[in-house]
C-alpha cells in the first residue's frame, strides 16, 4: 500500500515478540485512562492531602517550626506508624475514587462499542487483554498510593535526626504490601463490575455501591447477631484493619479488631475469585455465539 | 497443503451442534462460505480464529491446528466481523494503528500502514475523525482497513457487504476484487448474497445445517459449461439443428423452435448465425448460459443432508 498509489502492498517488515502484545494493550489503556480531564484532576486531587503530609513531616523533623508551633506539646507533630496509616487511608479513599471513574473507562466502552470480537481475533488472549487493563489501572492506583506513600517514608528517613528508617522498616513494608492488596483488589474488581455494566456512570456507582451497600448490611448482621464476622462485609473496614496489623499501629478496643488475619485474607480471595469468575464470562467474543 | 483444511470437525455450542463433522480442504485464492441462516458459517470462522474449541475433529489454518497454534494463526489473519466492532472514541487513523500493533506491527510501521490502509480503503480524508461518527459504510470499511493493515495471509471477511448502499457495496466489491488481484492474500469470505460470492470468489464452500452441502470451484464450474448455449428459432428447425451436429455440436430440439446445445471450443456463436442465414432461419434469443452459483447453491441445498458433493479442486 501507498498513499499516493492507493494499491496494495503485503508488510515485509519485522513483527514484535508475542509477549509484548499485552504491554501494547496496557499502552493504550493507560492512554485511555488519562485523556479524561476528569483522571486528571482526580489525580492532582490526590497530590494535595500528600503536599499537607510532607508539610507536617517538615515542619516534624523542623526544631525551630517545632517549637513555634506546638510550643513543648509534640504530640500534635509525631510522625510515626499512626500517622503513615491515616497517609494510607487518605489516599486508599481517592485510589477508590479514581477507580470507580477509571474502570469503566478501560473495560466498558469496548464492550459497549463491541469491540471484543476484532481485538481478541488479533494474537492476544481473554487472559492477555484483561491482564493489560490490570496493568493499566493498577499502574494508575499505584501513582496515588504506595509511589507517593513511600517517597513520603522516604523524606521522613532523610529529615529525622536520627536514623529512622532502620527501626521503622515495618512502616515502609506495611505501607507497601497494604496498598498494593488494596489496589489489586480495587483493579480485579473494578474490571469485574465494569464488564457486565455498559454504561460508564452507572458502572462508577456501582463500584461504590459494591463496596458500601454490604458494608451496611454487614453492619446490620453485627448489630443484631452480635457477632464481630459481620464485619467481613465491611470491605473499608477489613483493609483498615489489615494496615493497622501491617504497620503495627495499635488497635482500639472494638469488636471488629480482633477479626484474625487470616478471616480477612481469605474474605478477599473469594472477592477476587467471584470478580474472576465474573470476567471469565464477560470477556469473549461475543459475536461467535449467534451461529 | 491447503489454506484450510477440516477433518471431522465437529463444535458443539451449548446442547446444540453447530458443526457437524466438516471435511475438506480448502485451496483457493478467494474461497466463499454460503449458507442460509443458522448453517455454521460464523460458528467456523469464529473456530478457525480460536474463539471456539471443537467437540471432535481438527481444524487448520495453512497447517496451524486451531487449538494449539492459536496465536500464530492470528498472527497471519486478518479478520472483518459482521457486527460493528470498533472503539468508537479513537479517530480512524488510532484505531488502525492499534490494531497494527497488537498484530505486531513496531509502532512506526503500524502508523505508516494505518493511514496507507485507510487511503487505500478510500478513508483517508476522514481517517482523523472518531470512529464513532461514521457512517454504516465507513464502519465497513475501517473494519476492513484494520484487517489490512498488517499485511495478513488470509483475510477473514464476515458479511463484507452487509448494510451497505449499492455504491458502497460496488466500492467494497472493487476493493475486494483488488486485494484477490494482487495475490499475497488468500480470501475466505461468509455472504448470504450469492452475486457477492460470485463475483469475487473462485472456490465456494456451502454449509447446511452444520454440515458441508457443497464444496466447489466455481471458476471450474463456468470453464466446464462455458459453451451452453439455448436458442429460440422461428422456421425449418429440424433442419437447422442437423446442420449444427454436422459442426460437431452436440444438439437437442423442443417445441416452440427452442434448441439447446453444446458448441466444441472451434465453434463461434457467429458460426450459427451463418447457418441459420443459409437455412433461412431466424434467430430470435441466443443465451449463453452459465451454470451459475445459483445453480450451484440450490442444488446444493436440495441435496440430502449428510451426502456432500465433493469436487476436486
Amino acid at each position: 500500500m501507498s498513499v499516493y498509489k492507493h494499491n496494495y502492498r503485503a508488510y515485509t517488515g519485522e513483527v514484535t515478540p508475542l509477549w509484548t502484545r499485552v504491554l501494547v494493550l496496557a499502552r493504550y489503556a493507560f492512554a485511555e485512562a488519562w485523556s479524561s480531564k476528569i483522571t486528571v484532576a482526580l489525580f492532582t486531587l490526590s497530590l494535595l492531602p500528600i503536599i499537607v503530609f510532607l508539610i507536617v513531616i517538615y515542619l516534624a523533623n523542623n526544631p525551630i517550626a517545632r517549637a513555634l508551633i506546638v510550643k513543648g506539646n509534640s504530640a500534635g507533630l509525631e510522625v510515626d506508624a499512626r500517622y503513615f496509616f491515616q497517609i494510607l487511608q487518605t489516599q486508599s479513599m481517592i485510589a477508590l475514587a479514581i477507580t470507580a471513574w477509571v474502570a469503566p473507562r478501560l473495560i466498558s466502552s469496548d464492550l459497549s462499542d463491541n469491540a471484543l470480537p476484532i481485538l481478541l481475533s488479533h494474537p492476544i488472549s481473554r487472559f492477555g487483554y484483561v491482564f493489560a487493563k490490570f496493568i493499566a489501572l493498577f499502574s494508575s492506583l499505584s501513582a496515588v498510593t504506595w509511589v507517593p506513600c513511600l517517597l513520603l517514608f522516604a523524606y521522613q528517613g532523610y529529615s529525622s535526626p536520627q536514623p529512622w528508617i532502620g527501626g521503622n522498616l515495618q512502616i515502609g513494608v506495611g505501607v507497601f504490601v497494604g496498598a498494593v492488596i488494596w489496589i489489586a483488589f480495587l483493579s480485579i474488581l473494578g474490571l469485574a463490575l465494569s464488564s457486565w455494566v455498559k454504561w460508564r456512570i452507572v458502572a462508577t456507582g456501582t463500584i461504590f455501591a459494591v463496596l458500601f451497600v454490604p458494608a451496611g448490611i454487614g453492619g446490620i448482621v453485627t448489630a443484631i447477631l452480635r457477632t464481630k464476622w459481620g464485619f467481613l462485609l465491611n470491605v473499608p473496614f477489613m483493609m483498615s484493619v489489615l494496615w493497622r496489623r501491617l504497620l503495627g499501629v495499635q488497635s482500639f478496643s472494638f469488636a471488629g479488631e480482633s477479626i484474625p488475619i487470616s478471616a480477612i485474607l481469605v474474605m478477599l480471595a473469594l472477592a477476587c475469585v467471584l470478580c474472576i469468575a465474573m470476567l471469565n464470562a464477560r470477556i469473549r467474543a461475543r459475536e461467535v455465539v449467534r451461529g | 497443503m491447503g489454506v484450510i483444511d477440516l477433518d471431522g470437525l465437529e463444535v458443539r455450542l451449548g446442547n446444540r451442534i453447530v458443526l457437524n463433522g466438516l471435511t475438506g480442504t480448502l485451496r483457493g485464492q478467494a474461497i466463499g462460505l454460503l449458507g442460509p441462516n443458522g448453517a455454521g458459517k460464523s460458528t467456523l470462522i469464529s473456530t478457525l480464529l480460536g474463539f471456539h474449541q471443537p467437540l471432535r475433529g481438527t481444524a487448520r489454518v495453512f497447517d496451524f491446528d486451531v487449538c494449539r497454534d492459536r496465536a500464530q494463526i492470528r498472527q497471519q489473519i486478518g479478520y472483518m466481523p459482521e457486527n460493528d466492532s470498533f472503539i468508537g472514541n479513537m479517530s480512524g487513523v488510532r484505531f488502525v494503528r492499534y490494531m497494527a500493533e497488537l498484530a505486531g506491527l513496531p509502532r512506526g510501521e503500524a502508523l505508516e500502514r494505518a493511514h496507507e490502509a485507510l487511503f487505500y480503503v478510500g478513508l483517508g480524508e476522514v481517517r482523523y475523525r472518531k470512529v464513532s461518527t461514521y457512517s454504516l459504510g465507513m464502519k465497513q470499511l475501517i473494519k476492513l482497513a484494520q484487517a489490512l493493515a498488517h499485511g495478513p495471509k488470509l483475510l477473514i471477511l464476515d458479511e463484507p457487504t452487509n448494510g451497505l448502499d449499492p455504491v458502497a457495496r460496488q466500492r467494497m466489491i472493487q476493493v475486494i476484487k483488488e486485494i484477490r488481484k494482487e495475490g499475497s492474500i488468500r480470501l475466505l469470505i461468509s455472504s448470504h448474497l450469492l452475486r457477492d460470492i460470485d463475483e469475487t470468489c473462485d472456490e465456494v464452500l456451502i454449509l447446511k445445517d452444520g454440515r458441508i452441502a457443497a464444496l466447489r470451484n466455481i471458476e471450474e464450474e463456468r470453464k466446464s459449461h462455458r459453451n451452453f448455449i439455448e436458442i429460440e428459432t422461428v422456421g425449418a428447425t429440424e433442419q437447422f439443428s442437423a446442420r449444427i451436429r454436422e459442426l460437431g455440436c452436440e444438439c437437442a430440439s423442443f417445441p416452440g423452435g427452442r434448441i439447446k446445445l453444446v458448441m466444441p471450443d472451434n465453434i463461434e456463436a457467429r458460426d450459427l448465425y451463418v447457418i441459420a442465414s443459409d437455412q433461412g432461419v431466424q434467430i430470435r434469443r441466443m443465451n449463453q448460459r452459465r451454470d451459475s452459483l445459483e445453480d450451484i447453491f440450490l442444488r446444493a441445498m436440495d441435496n440430502e443432508v449428510g451426502r456432500p458433493e465433493h469436487v476436486s479442486v
